[in-house]
């Protein structure tokens, strides 16, 4: 036995040792899809560790390129014939690494944000979406980094949607959930979560509805953000939230569906959206890798800033699945997935890529 | 290796298609057996051109090679075992040709097993062999190990679809074997020696299969015999009925109570259930073979026989099976899934001698396998970390196989030799044999390149 030289690691032992190898996670990996690089793959982060643990191979900057460079989409995780549960381990293994002195440095950079700004990309001007910040509401609406600062569109969207519906809600001037840190070898900011939480508890709202599928993921699975729970608070995704509404609205477009990793995978949410786009959209049609099998966007994890041109080739083959599909509008509940898609989108793909509720608010709109 | 020497694979290969970075070796040092070497760089060509640049390069500078394609091989045959090169084809993955017309695809050796038969789907045809690894596994591995799968008893293995190929030999050569006739007797079939050659005698840079048309209808019974006598008869019975089955497939007590232990499946914990299916062009013609083979399962004191009336129903038949290999992976730390090959006849014997092997070696075998063709898949589960378990896994493994000749069998029905089982090869082959393989080894490639140290032909 080795000594307890990687403890975050240790607890996983047994875990590496069981992965046996069979490779079946290269069918599934984003990365390796993108890369064809078996280094970058599941198993071959999972090679790594075991040499690591066998006291083979240092966790050192040698490894930074593998290790870091897994979008946390958990669908090695999904179809794991021995039940490895690789993106828990690889964010063990980053925490690790960090403990080390040893980093990619666009995740350095990102906690070093978040100690000196309360946003992930340093912003000083939050976007004004002229709605009531902090007042007194049934329901919360928590918009995210990429919402209030990259996807405007897709936030103004959302909050029209929640005007027309008539909901009681109210903005916060809201921080940095600063979840990601987690999965990037660092921690939740306890001062970050501190402002969110009394803001958000301060509205006296039942509810929380997000409109990002990590925050929500955050809210209401860290230790960190254990008291809004604690309180009672209800926590939903926005998908969830408008699930079961009759909305009266109908397309004829033919619609498709991106399931986000952070809402599918690790939530299990994949009906709900689903449900409110069916209503409205019966030419639906699934892409080919979908539900527990979906391809991730290549955003995750720290992957979009670190490893930026492989990142767009992951979602270059999500388009293309979209174009195979014959959809004219993709659909996806998830900012960052629409920021990284559209990014990637060729101008010969024709077909339109927005939220449901960006959907749902131009077919308002038209009517 | 040299630093020139990378600087002259840099040259042929593109820097982005070089590596000698940690991780790459890493990642490059085993396959899904336990065999461990790491390589000294790796390669992924993107043309036969590079290959033959690289394997004369390799023999003016004497490193290995050892092609690989996604390496879910069991036998370590794609472990680079004396450093060298590892050469991923992987990114060589284009579908060159289909042609229904002529019944044949034309892929290069990185293609994917589920891409082809994702693209072959919709003009109704498909590739048969169907190795358990088919998302995975790429075509060039297929034929490297002459790959299998559950249907082996009805439509054969790679070997039988192989029609032709292009490939570099151990001394940078291009050889053309084959076509894309559906028959030909012209000069020695050089193209099924290569099948299943593990990358020793050259390395496949084009692959013409035949390709066959899908079976539009399937039937699906399930059978549980108390003893084990009784399942092996009824195999034999039905093997001799007159209809061969798409699938027939075995699973042990030993499996089935690890199945229980793990899942709500709740089986019966008996000697043996078989699994299986018929096909044919129409629902008549698939239920008229079924009918067949249910006969044969009834003559033979089954406890129970069931008989799937639904698409739903025959899923619900399949779980028990599909469960075999993610239940046993997780039992024990460590595992080693063999899988040899004995006469039909044979299936009961070779299951009652596992199970004494099992007994005689105190360690923990459960066997499912591919009754239909003689293939049984004994999965040995211990403890890497245990060095008297290990030692006695080891003796255990060298009484199967040694069984399996006995009994007029093969050490590997459609994993192949690799590390594994090449200090096995002199039970199964007489020293003509493997004096004869030495040589056509020292022809096809005289200087050793190519993966040295497999199938037992370098001691």
């Amino acid at each position: 036995m080795m000594t307890d030289q990687h403890p975050l690691l240790e607890k996983f032992r047994d875990q590496i040792q069981r992965c046996s190898r069979c490779g079946f996670c290269q069918a599934h990996c984003p990365v390796f899809g993108g890369t064809q690089r078996p280094a970058l793959n599941a198993r071959g982060k999972m090679l790594l560790l075991k040499e690591v643990l066998e006291g083979r191979l240092e966790l050192g900057q040698e490894l930074v390129e593998s290790l870091f460079q897994c979008t946390s989409c958990a669908s090695c995780a999904a179809n794991c014939p021995s039940g490895v549960d690789v993106p828990a381990i690889i964010k063990a293994a980053r925490k690790e690494m960090v403990g080390l002195g040893t980093c990619h440095p666009a995740f350095s950079g990102m906690d070093q944000v978040l100690d000196e700004s309360d946003n992930i990309y340093a912003e000083d001007e939050p976007g004004d979406f002229d709605r009531q910040r902090g007042g007194r509401a049934e329901v919360v609406y928590f918009m995210g980094c990429v919402g209030q600062y990259r996807e405007e569109e897709a936030t103004e969207a959302a909050l029209d949607l929640l005007d027309h519906l008539e909901v009681d809600y109210t903005l916060i001037d809201e921080v940095c959930c600063s979840g990601v840190l987690e999965d990037v070898g660092f921690a939740i900011k306890p001062r970050l979560a501190r402002a969110n939480m009394e803001r958000i508890l301060a509205t006296g709202a039942k509810t929380l509805v997000t409109g990002c599928p990590y925050c929500y993921r955050t809210f209401g699975k860290q230790e960190a953000y254990a008291p809004l729970r604690e309180a009672g608070l209800e926590i939903t995704h926005l998908s969830q939230f408008l699930a079961g509404r009759d909305l009266g609205l109908h397309s004829d477009l033919k619609v498709t569906y991106h399931d986000p990793c952070d809402l599918g995978r690790h939530c299990g949410i994949y009906d709900e959206p689903r449900r409110t786009i069916q209503a409205v959209a019966p030419d639906f049609v699934e892409l080919a890798d979908n539900r527990q099998d979906a391809l991730c966007c290549g955003a995750g994890g720290g992957v979009r800033g670190a490893y930026a041109k492989n990142s767009l080739v992951m979602a270059r083959r999500r388009l293309a699945q979209v174009e195979e599909s014959g959809a004219q509008v993709l659909l996806t509940e998830c900012n960052s997935c629409v920021h990284n898609l559209a990014n990637a989108k060729l101008r010969a793909q024709k077909f339109k890529i927005m939220t449901t509720p960006q959907f749902l608010m131009e077919l308002i709109e038209e009517s | 290796m040299k630093t020139e020497t990378k600087d002259r694979l840099r040259a042929i290969l593109g820097e982005a298609n070089f590596s000698d970075q940690l991780i790459d070796l890493v990642s490059y040092s085993s396959d899904a057996s336990e065999h461990l070497h790491r390589p000294d760089a790796a390669a992924w060509p993107t043309s036969a051109e590079q290959v033959q640049a690289v394997v004369r390069l390799a023999n003016e500078e004497g490193f290995p090679v050892t092609a690989r394609g996604a390496g879910t091989g069991l036998s370590g045959l794609s472990v680079p075992s004396r450093g060298g090169l590892v050469l991923d084809l992987g990114r060589m993955d284009r579908i060159l040709d289909i042609s229904i017309g002529d019944r044949v695809a034309v892929v290069q050796p990185g293609v994917v097993y589920a891409d082809l038969a994702k693209a072959l789907e919709p003009h109704g045809y498909m590739f048969p062999p169907d190795p358990a690894s088919g998302k995975a596994c790429t075509l060039g591995g297929n034929v490297g190990t002459n790959a299998g799968g559950v249907k082996g008893a009805k439509y054969g293995t790679t070997r039988d679809y192989v029609l032709g190929l292009t490939v570099v030999l151990g001394d940078g050569r291009l050889l053309r074997v084959g076509n894309r006739a559906m028959k030909s007797v012209s000069g020695f079939d050089l193209t099924r020696l290569f099948v299943g050659s593990e990358g020793v005698l050259g390395i496949v840079t084009e692959i013409i299969l035949k390709i066959s048309p899908q079976p539009l209808a399937t039937a699906t019974t399930l059978a549980i015999f108390d003893d084990l006598e009784d399942a092996g008869r009824a195999v034999s019975g039905v093997m001799a009925s007159g209809v061969i089955p798409s699938v027939l497939e075995i699973m042990g007590r030993e499996t089935l109570r690890a199945i229980n232990q793990n899942t709500d499946l709740a089986l019966p914990e008996v000697d043996a259930m078989l699994l299986a299916e018929t096909d044919g062009c129409t629902q008549g013609e698939a239920d008229y073979q079924m009918e067949r083979v249910v006969e044969q399962f009834r003559a033979h004191n089954p406890r129970e026989v069931k008989r799937a009336e639904s698409a739903a129903q025959a899923a619900g038949l399949w779980k028990a099976r599909k469960s075999c290999y993610p239940v046993l992976a997780r039992l024990r730390p460590n595992f080693m899934l063999e899988d040899i090959t004995v006469p039909m006849s044979q299936v009961a014997p070779m299951l009652r001698g596992i199970q004494d092997i099992a007994a005689r070696h105190r360690v923990q075998i459960a066997t499912f396998g591919h009754a239909g063709d003689g293939n049984l898949h004994p999965q040995i589960l211990y403890d890497a970390a245990d060095p008297a378990e290990k030692e006695r896994v080891e003796a255990a493994i060298h009484d199967l196989f040694a069984l399996a000749v006995e009994l007029g069998g093969t050490l590997t029905g459609e994993h192949g030799i690799g590390l594994s089982k090449a200090p096995y090869m002199d039970l199964e082959h007489n020293p003509v044999a493997m004096e004869l393989m030495r040589s056509i080894k020292k022809v096809c490639d005289p200087n050793n390149i190519l993966n040295p140290g497999k199938m037992g032909l370098d001691g």
